[in-house]
């Protein structure tokens, strides 16, 4: 009964029995809800994280999909948040008050969130069945990208766009200390010193400046010093998809079924370096103090030219210009490299939800939506990097810039570690203690035993997920 | 003689003192004045500079080449115009839904005879200590189960009644004259014509208080509308703004205190008109 | 005999149906909430998976908690910070205005003192994180123009509290502004006038005579000044996350974070229980010493 009580969301009809009059104030305000799907024409509802004025300009890539399917409408639901861990409990509650939608955009960050709790719907069997029409596709997409959508042997997301973490520079600041470019095989040491001769120009300029998160913050030090938060494994399985589609491609060697996250390092001696490098950074004036989630503080010091330095990926290049930088005004290069030149991504895609009552329909849209045309509608402006290579031409970064708009995608192609971010079933607890944690080391300038509580944090977490 | 030259030089010394006093204490007022002023005149200054020059420093408190496109640039960015519609939409109807209830609830508990009545009005006078924050889980599930989730309506719902209201307008009630109702049910008038044709009309200024201060403690609400909504186009101002800085990753500080300074327009302009009000709903709440 | 009690009858039921609507949402929206939140507290809840009995588990976990533990602490602090400036500075500023007896320059004040209550504390807090940047604002800006040390507001334990307890005062002044103007103004003029033809000190009037006669507004400043900022949110929210570290981490941050963003509905709930005590406990300790120290005329 109680049971019943906790799970049941109450239907329209029991909502108008209930209260006639709060069901006229519903009609009155326009604030009726739906969970009831009407019947008739059908409505594949598609979950992003994003505002919703741009998730309405993505329905024209719904476009050719709604014509050859008469009778089904595509309703894009933009929602906001500083970070993923925000746009995933946003879905959550509405998932947990019956309002799933079909298909969700969840990055990496959420991708084993969402099949540890059985919400995802594995693709395996579709993928197995249109084989063929999805060859065209993998053969332009890098295997790491495809592998990091995989939990457990199976396939839960076609990848529509990642950004890897690049370093990303503003050229009159460094060219003012003579520094034209930097060498494509860089270190931590060059880093250091560009930094430190940047921020002695004064004038509120500084070398470098970050935000706490865990795409592309420290984290990008952590794995250039070859640490990591959580022991590094992979799920068995996957042969299925490297054998149809990657079968003599040497950077398919080695990828299995997705990346295992086990037992907590946090404070392993390579992570507290990077942290502790952080430290150091702001103790000599080298970068200030950095902002909690959103990129959007860093983005608009860096497009007013207060900083030298910066972790960027693809977005940044649109993301740049719509702040108002002229192509030529910023450029990027590859991570520095520390004990190795290893970097981060975060990658995104579209998965279809265990819920959903139209799933044979939603792997319809799925397909059409990593087709060149509507990758081209979903993400116009270069505001992210995407996954297939052939999209990445010299036209496409014309107008916005960087130069060196190849380091984007060569980040996967040049250095086979390039691995994606640690993003375990419990990645919200995750996020929340490592904002929590990054944020006391820089305030006490202890990164290990911040450190020490991280890696508490996550061994709670691990348990009770 | 001596006494009364006495008594006039203490006076003088005293006014010179408290001469000295009041110029002292005008200047620490200005002072603080100015300080609680100024976040907010930064805001506009800042509101009116370009992007690129936002963080320059010093501040420019008064722009010498003011840029207005900030402000055209909100309104393109986010949807704020439907944000301001979300929070009138909202705070309106909650402020109706308040003065609908509580006039009526305050009425019956001054002015008639029911039984256990001083027992309800004890608990739901007791409810008005239960915060907010310390119920919001279940209101979430109560929310859900009415289907609402993610509308207006679930901000709107349970803030329609309260305890505060319902005790204001009793305190009000209780104080008007109870032979005005008698002499009008012997003419003949309905419990519910003597209350809305006699009483309700009397008691426009606590209910312009009521109004007011629903108003204010509504209009400004961040918490409920972060839990309940999640679709853009139902947010109110507060949360939109918000996320105008979050997520969008503008780059402009520019942008967002323009955001910032358009959402105040609305609430200072009914304080000029209702000061007043917010005064006496203020002072009203604290002689209970 | 018979119309009079049907007379009464109906009187009655006129009285239930006026008081239906507001009792109607106080039960559903407040009351019954209350007992949910006990309820609930007894589960191991995802609000997505069926729910699971645990009795006082969830209790028995907060105990062992130290983040629940600090975050009491933290917000108690905050509370007492924000409370004890608010109502003093209101109350200074409101003895000042009154010697000022022109109603246009008193209505200036109130103006410009109630100004930040009209914005949201949400907007307000991104304003001020702006402003208190550590590298970028503009008070260390001017800090380091008067030739002053510089404070890590945002990004030190220390300054990160303090920035919270200034933005919540500096809102919240208008309201003790207000409060205390109108308290004072209410004052017996003919006792105050004896006092001082008496030669009483203003030092001596305020302590022996305005004091006494305002404290009931003081308790209450403080009342509704304790229990609001015990559910302090919005400004960490914004401003902070509750960092550094967990310097600013209020409960109800806590809870929500714990809710909806980790979706422990059960143990979030018990948290709420624990903070619900807590306030009870405050409000019935201010009723206390409200009876042994405060002046009823």
């Amino acid at each position: 009964m109680s049971t019943n009580l906790f799970t049941e969301p109450l239907s329209r009809r029991g909502l108008l029995k209930a209260g006639a009059a709060s069901a006229v104030l519903a009609g009155l305000t326009g604030c009726s809800s739906n969970s009831a799907s009407p019947s008739g024409p059908k409505t594949l509802n598609v979950a992003v994280f994003t505002d919703q004025a741009s998730a309405n300009k993505l329905t024209k890539a719904a476009g050719t999909f709604e014509a050859a399917h008469p009778g089904v409408k595509v309703k894009f639901t933009g929602t906001t948040g500083t970070d993923w861990n925000d746009f995933f409990s946003k879905l959550l509650t509405q998932i947990a008050a019956g309002n799933a939608p079909d298909i969700a955009a969840v990055a990496t960050e959420g991708l084993q969130l969402f099949a540890a709790k059985e919400l995802a719907e594995p693709l395996d069997d579709y993928v197995k069945r249109d084989a063929s029409e999805l060859k065209s596709y993998f053969a332009d997409v890098h295997p790491a990208l495809v592998e990091a959508m995989m939990y457990q042997g199976h396939l839960y997301e076609l990848p529509s766009d990642f950004n890897a973490g690049n370093m990303f520079y503003s050229t009159s600041l460094l060219s003012s200390v003579g520094v034209e470019r930097p060498a494509d095989n860089w270190t931590k040491d060059d880093f250091y010193d560009i930094a430190r001769k940047v921020s002695a120009k004064g004038n509120n300029v500084v070398g470098w400046n970050w935000v706490v998160r865990l795409w592309g913050s420290w984290t990008s030090w952590m794995y250039a010093n070859g640490g990591n938060l959580l022991t590094e494994g992979k799920y068995d399985g996957g042969d299925w998809l490297w054998n149809t589609f990657y079968p003599n491609d040497p950077a398919a060697a080695g990828r299995k079924g997705g990346w295992q996250w086990g037992d907590p390092t946090a404070n392993s001696t390579p992570v507290v370096e990077a942290l502790d490098f952080m430290i150091q950074l702001q103790k000599e004036g080298l970068s200030p103090t950095p902002d909690v989630g959103g990129g959007g503080t860093l983005q608009g010091l860096f497009a007013s030219n207060k900083i030298g330095m910066a972790i960027g990926g693809g977005f940044w290049a649109g993301g740049l210009h719509n702040a108002g930088m002229a192509p030529g005004s910023f450029d990027v290069q590859y991570f520095p490299k520390w004990k190795s030149q290893r970097h981060l991504f975060g990658a995104g895609g579209y998965g279809i939800l265990k819920s959903s009552k139209n799933k044979d329909l939603a792997w319809e849209f799925l397909k059409t939506l990593v087709t060149p045309k509507n990758m081209d509608l979903l993400s116009p402006g270069n505001v992210t990097t995407f996954p297939r290579k052939s999209m990445m031409t010299a036209q496409r970064y014309a107008s916005t810039g960087p130069k060196n708009w190849q380091v984007f995608y060569d980040t996967l192609t040049k250095f086979d570690d390039t691995a994606p971010i640690p993003a375990p079933p419990y990645y919200n607890a995750m996020a929340i203690a490592l904002n929590k944690r990054t944020t006391q080391a820089m305030s006490t300038g202890d990164a290990k035993s911040a450190l020490d509580g991280l890696q508490s944090d996550l061994e709670s977490a691990a348990k009770t997920s | 003689m001596t006494a009364i030259t006495l008594v006039a030089a203490r006076t003088q010394s005293r006014s010179r003192r408290i001469k000295l006093g009041t110029l002292l204490s005008l200047v620490v007022l200005i002072a603080a004045a100015v300080l609680v002023v100024a976040p907010i005149a930064w805001a506009l200054a800042t509101s009116l500079r370009t992007p690129a020059t936002s963080f320059d420093q010093p501040p420019q408190w008064i722009p010498s080449d003011p840029v207005w496109s900030n402000y055209k640039a909100v309104f393109q960015q986010v949807p704020l115009a439907g944000f301001f519609v979300n929070s009138f939409l909202v705070t309106g109807l909650i402020v109706v839904g308040q003065l609908i209830t509580s006039t009526m609830s305050g009425y019956a508990f001054a002015m008639v005879r029911f039984r256990g009545s001083k027992a309800l009005f004890w608990i739901i006078l007791a409810t008005m200590m239960v915060p907010l924050q310390t119920t919001i889980i279940p209101v979430f599930l109560i929310i859900k189960y009415l289907g609402l989730t993610d509308s207006r309506l679930s901000l709107i719902l349970p803030a329609v009644g309260g305890a505060f209201g319902t005790f204001l307008m009793r305190q009000y009630f209780l104080q008007m004259p109870r032979e005005l109702g008698e002499a009008g049910r012997v003419d003949g008038a309905s419990h519910f014509q003597v209350f809305a044709r006699i009483y309700a009309p009397m008691a426009r200024a606590p209910m312009a208080t009521l109004a007011v201060l629903t108003f204010s403690a509504y209009w400004n609400e961040f918490f409920r509308p972060l839990i309940f909504l999640q679709s853009t186009s139902k947010f109110t101002l507060p949360l939109g703004l918000v996320t105008l800085q979050g997520t969008l990753g503008t780059g402009s500080i520019s942008i967002v205190l323009a955001g910032v300074i358009i959402a105040l327009i609305p609430s200072v302009l009914i304080f000029l008109a209702a000061q007043r009000y917010f005064v006496e709903g203020i002072v009203a709440g604290s002689f209970r | 005999m018979q119309p009079a009690r049907s007379r009464a009858r109906r009187e009655a039921l006129f009285g239930y149906a006026m008081i239906a609507l507001s009792l109607v949402v106080v039960f559903v929206f407040t009351a019954a909430p209350i007992v949910g939140s006990f309820v609930l507290a007894l589960f191991k809840w995802d609000a997505i998976s069926s729910p699971q009995f645990i009795g006082l588990d969830n209790f028995e976990a907060l105990l062992q908690d130290k983040t629940i533990t600090h975050s009491l602490l933290v917000t108690a602090g905050l509370a007492v910070m924000i409370v004890f400036l608010q109502v003093a500075l209101g109350l200074w500023l409101a003895l000042l205005v009154a010697r000022r007896a022109s109603a246009i320059v008193r209505n200036l004040f109130r103006a410009a003192f109630f100004l930040p209550m009209l914005a949201s504390a949400a907007s307000i807090s991104i304003v001020m994180t702006y402003v208190f940047n550590d590298h970028f604002g503009v008070i260390n800006y001017y800090l380091g123009a008067l030739h002053l040390p510089t404070v890590p507001w945002l990004s030190s334990a220390g300054g990160a509290t303090a920035t919270i307890v200034l933005v919540a005062v500096w809102q919240q002044l208008g309201f003790t502004f207000i409060l205390f103007v109108a308290a004072l103004g209410s004052l017996p003029q003919d006792v105050l006038e004896a006092a001082q033809i008496d030669g009483a000190s203003s030092a001596r009037l305020f302590r022996q005579i305005k004091l006494p006669l305002i404290s009931p507004t003081v308790l209450f400043a403080c009342t509704v000044g304790l229990i609001n900022t015990m559910q302090l949110f919005d400004q960490p929210y914004v401003m902070t996350k509750g960092g550094p570290g967990e310097a600013t981490y209020t409960t109800v941050l806590v809870v929500y974070q714990t809710a909806f963003q980790n979706l422990q509905f059960g143990y979030a709930s018990a948290m709420s229980v624990l903070l619900f005590a807590v306030l009870l406990v405050i409000t019935a300790v201010q009723f206390t010493v409200s009876r042994k120290w405060v002046f009823y005329s």
